[in-house]
């Protein structure tokens, strides 16, 4: 027998945990992490965030879109959390509260969670559509422009609005991606058709994959207004997106949307190596438009809320040195698991690649 | 929707059936000069054909036993039967790993080669995962008294499948100080590593210069166009004298092969035509093994020609990755392989639901 095993206790055995419970373990941890004194400095973060506005101290700071001339909050709200709320009023609660506080970005995509977070969305901005800047995706995942387009409307009409503020191109996930989505009649045509009717105002991508296949969609020169990636403290160090990915954006203008920033489902918070406010500090402190963080709750979105409101930039040590002690821990992706294993990768994509479904092929 | 490797040999056995009448000339060396590298030196006794294994001066059978599928035979009398019947045909080089099934298959392969020890090339595998040296040697008086002698023929690394495997595998203390060690002990005669991931991880182990007898990957035609081993380290392993030893020659699954892209034949003549010592085949019936002994029997080398082909034919399909879910997925990373690196442990796989109806399952542990 494996006598000679030693359990790391670093493991974990599907089902996944929720958000809620990592988030409090690491309030545990961290202790009072809010009005913890951050320091000033005068070594703001490489190439600070574009300049916030909004910065009185009840208010969420919000930042420029790239070259898009729009403002946004510097936090914004993951759809798919939304979708696997216990009720509709529950998801209505959070969103309208997380506007009332200040929060303008809304994330979401076609394919969360059977529509229901589209759904979800578009009943509780009723009355609130002028006051966000919304965001959905379109998962063709290789499929053609008609597909898009009809997405489109779905998409339209779930969220009860006559147009998108950003249309992006879901999971670029796959080494193929790149080459389906800029094939003729592929979904580069239908971002090009729907900025024509007015359906969307801004186009981009995202994905959770691989730097170099983001790179790939970039080295088509096509007019992205953004591009979404994970980013955070692992990242940094282990098929970096930040390194690899952020410079290139900077380069070209484009606004980047940061996500991930407690690297997916919270594992590194439930082991102690960051606390959550260090966690989405470092993420924010990045040269991002807004960083897009999953909320299945209101003590999540409170807990957010706090940091985003007195949020400071890390100075660039304080981002080198939490980089640092991430390394080793970061070294295998084991706290990434969206670059290392398919538990990120959703259904749709999967059919359309040829992959087994999420349950026959968890990880 | 649980594929078996049975499932796809027979699709491929309506083709194989018609095997080649024509028995090699005994003794005969292949003019490999059709292949884009030829192929190492090569005998034939039998119906068998015995390739150089690298530098070491040890000749071993152009097909391998992998280890893993016999613990996926529903009892061990039938894998025991089917080592013998193997060994009966010529085959020789027996692969198994010290954490497949918590110890039960090197437990098996001990049982059947009782007798035979001395007509087999023996390898396992150990599974230190960046754990310490002794840890190594540990593992490897256990693996001798599963696999009932007193050597390894070889002893490989098992599972270099994380970006920092190689640094761990290089620290001080680490295991190759065990390799050296191991052998100088003569408890095995040679040494190498293993892994399915990413060419990458294997280009680091050679470039930080252990010197290593043999190297273990996954060749077939959908590697040839997707994060390749055959164009990034095959060529680099023969360059330094190494002996290359192929593995998942089928995909790993036979999801190719129902998808109707390929059949089971074609994909081990592909896989034996590159300039390999040994291709490893997982094999869980004694008809799965005479498939592949038809395969060896009737065995010409593709011709570049040929080769090309079946790669032009997987490419499209190759350049997602879903037919080699070992590079892009955890499927092919045991569950010890994970633990120590901290991944979650998944109960669809097989290994994995029978150590936990066994209630041995060491994550589980207190």
């Amino acid at each position: 027998m494996a006598e000679h095993y030693q359990p790391s206790g670093r493991s974990e055995v599907i089902p996944q945990i929720d958000r809620r419970r990592f988030l409090q373990a690491g309030l545990v941890a961290t202790g009072t992490v809010i009005g913890a004194p951050i320091l000033q400095s005068s070594m703001a973060a490489a190439a600070a965030p574009a300049a916030a506005t909004n910065t009185s101290s009840d208010q969420i700071p919000r930042r420029i879109l790239g070259k898009t001339g729009e403002q946004v909050s510097i936090i914004g709200l993951g759809g798919y959390h939304l979708g696997t709320m216990q009720s509709l009023d529950d998801a209505v609660r959070l969103v309208q509260e997380a506007v009332d506080a200040g929060v303008t970005f809304f994330d979401n995509a076609w394919e969360y969670n059977d529509h229901r977070s589209e759904e979800w969305m578009g009943r509780a901005l009723q009355g609130r559509r002028d006051k966000v800047f919304l965001m959905t995706k379109v998962c063709t995942h290789g499929r053609d422009k008609n597909v898009a387009m009809q997405q489109l409307e779905e998409s339209l009409k779930r969220l009860r609005t006559d147009h998108l503020d950003l249309w992006q191109i879901h999971e670029v996930i796959y080494e193929n991606d790149p080459d389906l989505h800029f094939a003729k009649g592929g979904v580069i045509e239908a971002l090009d058709e729907a900025k024509k009717q007015g359906k969307v105002r801004f186009v981009g991508f995202t994905g959770h994959k691989n730097p170099s296949i983001h790179l790939k969609m970039l080295a088509h020169n096509y007019p992205f207004d953004t591009v979404q990636m994970p980013l955070n403290c692992f990242d940094g160090t282990y098929r970096s997106f930040e390194q690899q990915v952020l410079p290139e954006l900077e380069r070209r203008g484009i606004a980047a949307l940061g996500m991930k920033s407690l690297g997916g489902d919270g594992q590194p918070i439930l082991h102690g190596v960051v606390g959550p406010e260090e966690a989405l500090r470092y993420a924010m402190s990045l040269p991002v438009a807004t960083t897009i963080s999953g909320m299945d709750s209101l003590s999540v979105l409170h807990q957010n809320l706090a940091i985003a409101r007195d949020f400071k930039p890390m100075t660039a040590q304080e981002m080198q040195r939490l980089r640092d002690r991430c390394k080793s821990f970061a070294a295998d992706g084991h706290l990434e698991l969206y670059k290392s294993t398919k538990r990120y990768d959703g259904g749709v994509g999967r059919e359309q690649h040829g992959y087994p479904p999420p349950e026959q092929l968890p990880l | 929707m649980k594929t078996t490797r049975r499932d796809f040999l027979k699709v491929g056995a309506t083709i194989a059936g018609v095997a080649s009448s024509v028995s090699a000339a005994r003794e005969a060396v292949f003019a490999a000069a059709s292949t884009a590298e030829a192929l190492p030196s090569t005998t034939t006794k039998g119906d068998m054909l015995y390739r150089n294994l690298g530098h070491t001066g040890a000749q071993v059978s152009a097909l391998g036993v992998g280890g893993h599928h016999l613990g996926d035979l529903s009892n061990v009398d039938d894998a025991i039967r089917l080592v013998h019947e193997a060994i009966d045909a010529g085959v020789t080089f027996f692969d198994n790993c010290w954490e497949y099934y918590n110890g039960k298959t090197e437990n098996i392969l001990g049982r059947a080669l009782k007798g035979r020890r001395n007509k087999v090339f023996l390898m396992t595998k150990v599974c230190t995962h960046g754990r310490s040296g002794e840890l190594a040697l540990q593992m490897l008086d256990e693996s001798l008294r599963r696999l009932q002698t007193d050597h390894l023929d070889l002893w490989q690394i098992h599972g270099i499948v994380y970006d920092n495997d190689p640094e761990l595998a290089y620290a001080k203390g680490g295991v190759l100080e065990a390799f050296d060690r191991a052998k100088k002990e003569g408890k095995t005669r040679f040494v190498g590593f293993t892994g399915h991931k990413d060419p990458a991880f294997h280009l680091k182990m050679l470039e930080l210069g252990y010197p290593f007898d043999s190297v273990q990957m996954p060749l077939n035609p959908f590697d040839a166009s997707f994060h390749s081993f055959e164009k990034q380290v095959l060529p680099e392993v023969n360059r330094r004298g190494m002996a290359p030893l192929g593995m998942k020659s089928m995909g790993g699954t036979a999801w190719a092969i129902k998808a109707g892209v390929v059949k089971g034949e074609e994909l081990l003549r592909y896989a034996m035509s590159l300039p390999v010592a040994t291709t490893i085949c997982g094999m869980d019936s004694l008809d799965v093994l005479h498939q592949n002994l038809s395969v060896v029997r009737g065995f010409t080398p593709m011709t570049d020609g040929e080769m090309e082909a079946l790669r032009l034919r997987c490419a499209a399909t190759a350049a997602d990755g879903r037919y080699e879910p070992y590079k892009v997925s955890l499927r092919y990373d045991n569950p010890i392989t994970r633990l120590p690196h901290g991944f979650p442990v998944d109960e669809t796989q097989r290994e994995v639901k029978e150590m936990l109806e066994k209630g041995d399952a060491p994550w589980l542990a207190p």
